[in-house]
């Protein structure tokens, strides 16, 4: 009767059977789902980032390259039980460790990587760890640097360092201009094509005609200048016209010399062009402070000389001062960069008492900086290479360093380094078995 | 039509019933993986801004070795990679771990890193850099709290076995591990109250290096010492296996009277130190006139100390009570390179009556450690990371604990 009464008397109580079936069914779909959503154990919810702890501990431990020296240890030496109290006391109580030490194989081996070494403070490292690895080389491995030549893949690529033996140097003070030779030599020689040493002004006079010295390209050319203040002039070029205005005619001419063959002209310290030199041709003339072999052309022969490298006939220069005293100055952010590219670390704080005005500068439109060593300051540019533009072509640029003496001539190569950007590149004196991999895997004990 | 009725009115209420007790099941399940979320967003965002506060130096990048106000904030050493952090810039750090020290005759607040009696490092208040400042330049002004603490993990403490003669007793342990076998190159200075130009006192060292035994523990003898006429310090340096720890002990013996130093200013090239008297400071009793004798010693590779010389000021008396202009002496300490600060002092009337404090010039030469942000106590979930960190070759450890400021309950 009571079945009857449900369903078959009219279905009365029809749509709470329907309600009933709806609620197991929902309870089921939610005992289902609370069994597969099961949520992780705090430990997870917030954990220690193990992967970074691991790496920072492997850094940490060979700051002193005692991880690398120990690694490369027999099996059996003491220190690998050193490095493994250092790795108990680094590391806090709760985290239990399994450093694994393989080597890396080369060559035709199908196993790339070989174990050597574990150890650990825990049987197991629970139910979750994580892993920082630390490639580590030996002592024995020697790192081959090979860079690129500028020029090799153009035109140019010749370095010339002026070393001639017959001009005199100024504020070059502690130096002379044939050890400053040498040791630009040694710096910038592995960038360039060829290097070239231009030992006396005769030789100088042929590049400046257009002659190489041997078999190099004279266009595109980088000269540096040792001298410091003063550039060396060769015999025939002390005389008419060129000695016009103190020789600022003779400036003005390796100014157009600069922008004909594309050359990179560095001065390394003070004032360019300030005086010229030559001992034989110049021997009875004094710069004004009692050295011989040198006549004092002044402001003058930055004027000419940039007058000839932007292609403007000569006039008589302007006498003013085109440069100014800014005090400490910092190299540019470019320059820092290259510095550390090609490992070369002059001091990023220089003091620069002839900083060019950029004032100066306004007169030569088609002159613009094409790479700024020293951050601009009052102003004025203490360090910049400048660049002659015909359009779009250059055609001869000028660096200029307006650092107070005694020259760095480091300032100089990282200068032109990074200017032309030569490339580097890296490679390793596969000395066998030379690398290890070291594994450090951490786990987490106590607690949930 | 009745039975319709009333099985009408039952089903609904049965449905609803069971609709309104489903929702709030689905919905703590949805509310617990919601706040597993939030909590492994922390987590994540802790790694995140502790690696961003380890791997880069700030704007501008030697913020830490001027006066200037950084606009981007960050612990590392600039002129190094990785997790190696400037002891210069955590040295500018606003500590809490320390009661703030008012200076009257600065008019000026110094946040406080001192550590132990004779161990200074007091920096003021306007050349530190606040919780405040560090959290907007972080981004996480009113969205996350934190609290960053840079602690050694070598520790090495010094403790005196007997006082004649003076046997210290020299212990090297990590985190909770003893150091067996690890170097320890020392260095005991001994103060020679008079012993310096026109009696002004000075100070001899004399290095040594020995190893510590199975207890990380070594024993140091220096028989040649009379602990009732002479002050002393030893540092010690412990180093194993890449780890590099630092410990001191003082004995002083007049501790009535002594030199404190102030960080006045960080200049571009060079640090400024006020030396100024205890009385003025801590006040106490018997205050009397005392002559120092300040010099700057940097830490070579050999962990000997190589004494630099300091200019102006560095030899004079200080009185207690003086009016501003003549209550403290100014030191100019000409290097960042980090070193500690040596000041021998004894009381000008009773020679006898001498002591030594010293001041790290980076937080790393003495192994300070340094608690900078909020307090996370009474938080409701804070999510905490840590980092292994060389400042200047010193092993430290960094961790930071991070919560959230934006309101929503985090605790399930």
């Amino acid at each position: 009767m009571e079945f009857r009464g449900l369903f078959g008397g009219g279905l009365k109580m029809m749509r709470t059977i329907e309600i009933l079936l709806v609620i197991i069914i929902i309870t089921a779909a939610f005992i289902i789902s609370s069994f597969f959503a099961v949520l992780p154990i705090p430990r997870r919810v917030s954990p220690l980032n193990l992967r970074r702890i691991a790496l920072t501990t492997l850094q940490m431990l060979d700051v002193d390259h005692d991880l690398s020296e120990t690694v490369f240890k027999p099996e059996d030496d003491p220190a690998w039980g050193e490095l493994q109290i250092a790795l108990s006391a680094s590391l806090p109580p709760n985290i239990v460790y399994n450093l694994t030490v393989y080597e890396v194989q080369s060559g035709s081996s199908a196993q790339l990587y070989r174990f050597i070494k574990s150890i650990s403070n825990a049987e197991s490292l629970g139910i979750g760890s994580d892993a920082g690895s630390y490639l580590v080389a030996s002592s024995n491995v020697t790192f081959n640097v090979i860079p690129e030549k500028i020029g090799e893949s153009g035109v140019g690529g010749t370095l010339y360092i002026l070393n001639c033996s017959d001009a005199r140097g100024w504020w070059i003070t502690g130096y002379t201009a044939q050890s400053l030779a040498q040791d630009l030599y040694n710096l910038l020689s592995p960038y360039f094509k060829t290097t070239i040493m231009v030992n006396n002004t005769d030789q100088f006079a042929r590049i400046l005609r257009g002659e190489a010295l041997s078999n190099e390209t004279v266009q595109n050319a980088v000269i540096i200048n040792t001298f410091g203040e003063a550039v060396p002039i060769p015999s025939e070029y002390c005389k008419s016209p060129y000695w016009d205005n103190n020789y600022a005619r003779y400036c003005h001419f390796l100014g157009n010399m600069t922008r004909l063959y594309n050359w990179t002209w560095a001065s390394i310290v003070g004032y360019p062009f300030y005086y010229v030199s030559n001992t034989v041709s110049l021997k009875d003339d004094q710069n004004g402070w009692g050295i011989w072999g040198m006549n004092q052309t002044a402001q003058r022969g930055m004027y000419a000389f940039l007058q000839g490298l932007t292609n403007r006939d000569y006039t008589t220069p302007d006498t003013s001062d085109i440069y100014k005293d800014v005090g400490v100055v910092t190299l540019s952010s470019q320059v820092l960069e290259s510095c550390n590219y090609y490992g070369i670390y002059p001091s990023p704080y220089q003091t620069s008492t002839r900083a060019i005005q950029k004032s100066k500068l306004n007169t030569y439109t088609n002159l613009t900086v094409g790479l700024l060593i020293f951050n601009e300051k009052s102003e004025c540019y203490p360090g910049a290479l400048y660049n002659h533009r015909n359009g779009t072509k250059i055609e001869g640029s000028l660096l200029a360093l307006g650092l107070t003496r005694t020259p760095d001539v480091r300032l100089t190569a990282i200068g032109l380094l990074s200017y032309y950007k030569p490339r580097l590149y890296r490679s390793e004196y596969t000395a066998s078995n030379a690398t290890r991999l070291v594994v450090l895997q951490l786990g987490q004990v106590g607690g949930v | 039509m009745a039975g319709s009725t009333i099985d009408h009115l039952v089903s609904v209420t049965v449905f609803l019933g069971a609709m309104l007790l489903f929702i709030s099941l689905f919905n703590q399940t949805l509310q617990t993986a919601i706040l597993y979320q939030r909590h492994r967003y922390l987590a994540t965002k802790c790694s995140d801004i502790l690696d961003n506060m380890l791997l880069n130096p700030g704007i501008p990048e030697d913020w830490g070795k001027s006066n200037c106000t950084p606009y981007g904030f960050g612990l590392q050493d600039p002129e190094f990679t990785q997790y190696r952090l400037s002891p210069f810039s955590l040295m500018r750090l606003m500590s809490v771990a320390g009661e703030p020290v008012y200076y009257s005759k600065t008019g000026q607040y110094y946040s406080n890193v001192t550590v132990g009696f004779g161990n200074f490092l007091l920096v003021p208040f306007t050349e530190a850099i606040n919780y405040s400042l560090a959290t907007r330049l972080l981004g996480i002004n009113g969205t996350y709290g934190f609290r960053l603490t840079v602690t050694p993990i070598v520790t090495v403490s010094i403790s005196k076995l007997q006082s004649n003669p003076l046997t210290l007793s020299v212990n090297v342990k990590g985190a909770g591990f003893p150091l067996s076998n690890a170097i320890v190159s020392y260095c005991f200075i001994n103060v020679e109250p008079t012993g310096g130009e026109k009696n002004y006192p000075a100070f001899t060292t004399n290095y040594g290096n020995a190893t510590t035994n199975a207890e990380g523990s070594v024993i140091l003898s220096f028989p040649d010492v009379d602990e009732t006429k002479e002050s002393y310090v030893l540092i010690a340096y412990a180093h194993h296996s890449g780890l590099i720890g630092t410990g001191y002990y003082e004995h002083i013996l007049n501790k009535e009277n002594y030199v404190v130093p102030f960080i006045s200013n960080f200049g571009n090239e060079s640090g400024e130190v006020l030396l100024a008297h205890s009385w003025d400071v801590h006040g106490g009793d018997n205050p009397a006139e005392i002559t120092y004798n300040a010099t700057f010693v940097l830490l070579t590779e050999d962990f000997t100390l190589r004494e630099m010389p300091l200019g102006a000021g560095k030899v004079g008396s200080l009185n207690y009570g003086q009016d501003p202009q003549h209550a403290y002496e100014k030191i100019t300490i000409p290097t960042y390179n980090p070193g500690i600060l040596v000041v021998t002092y004894r009381k000008s009337a009773n020679p006898q009556d001498s002591g030594v404090v010293l001041m790290p010039w980076g937080l790393s030469s003495m192994a300070f450690p340094i608690v900078f942000g909020d307090d996370p106590s009474g938080k409701e979930w804070v999510a905490t990371d840590i980092r292994q960190v060389i400042v200047n070759n010193v092993a430290y450890q960094a961790i930071l604990a991070l919560w959230s400021l934006e309101g929503y309950s985090v605790v399930g």
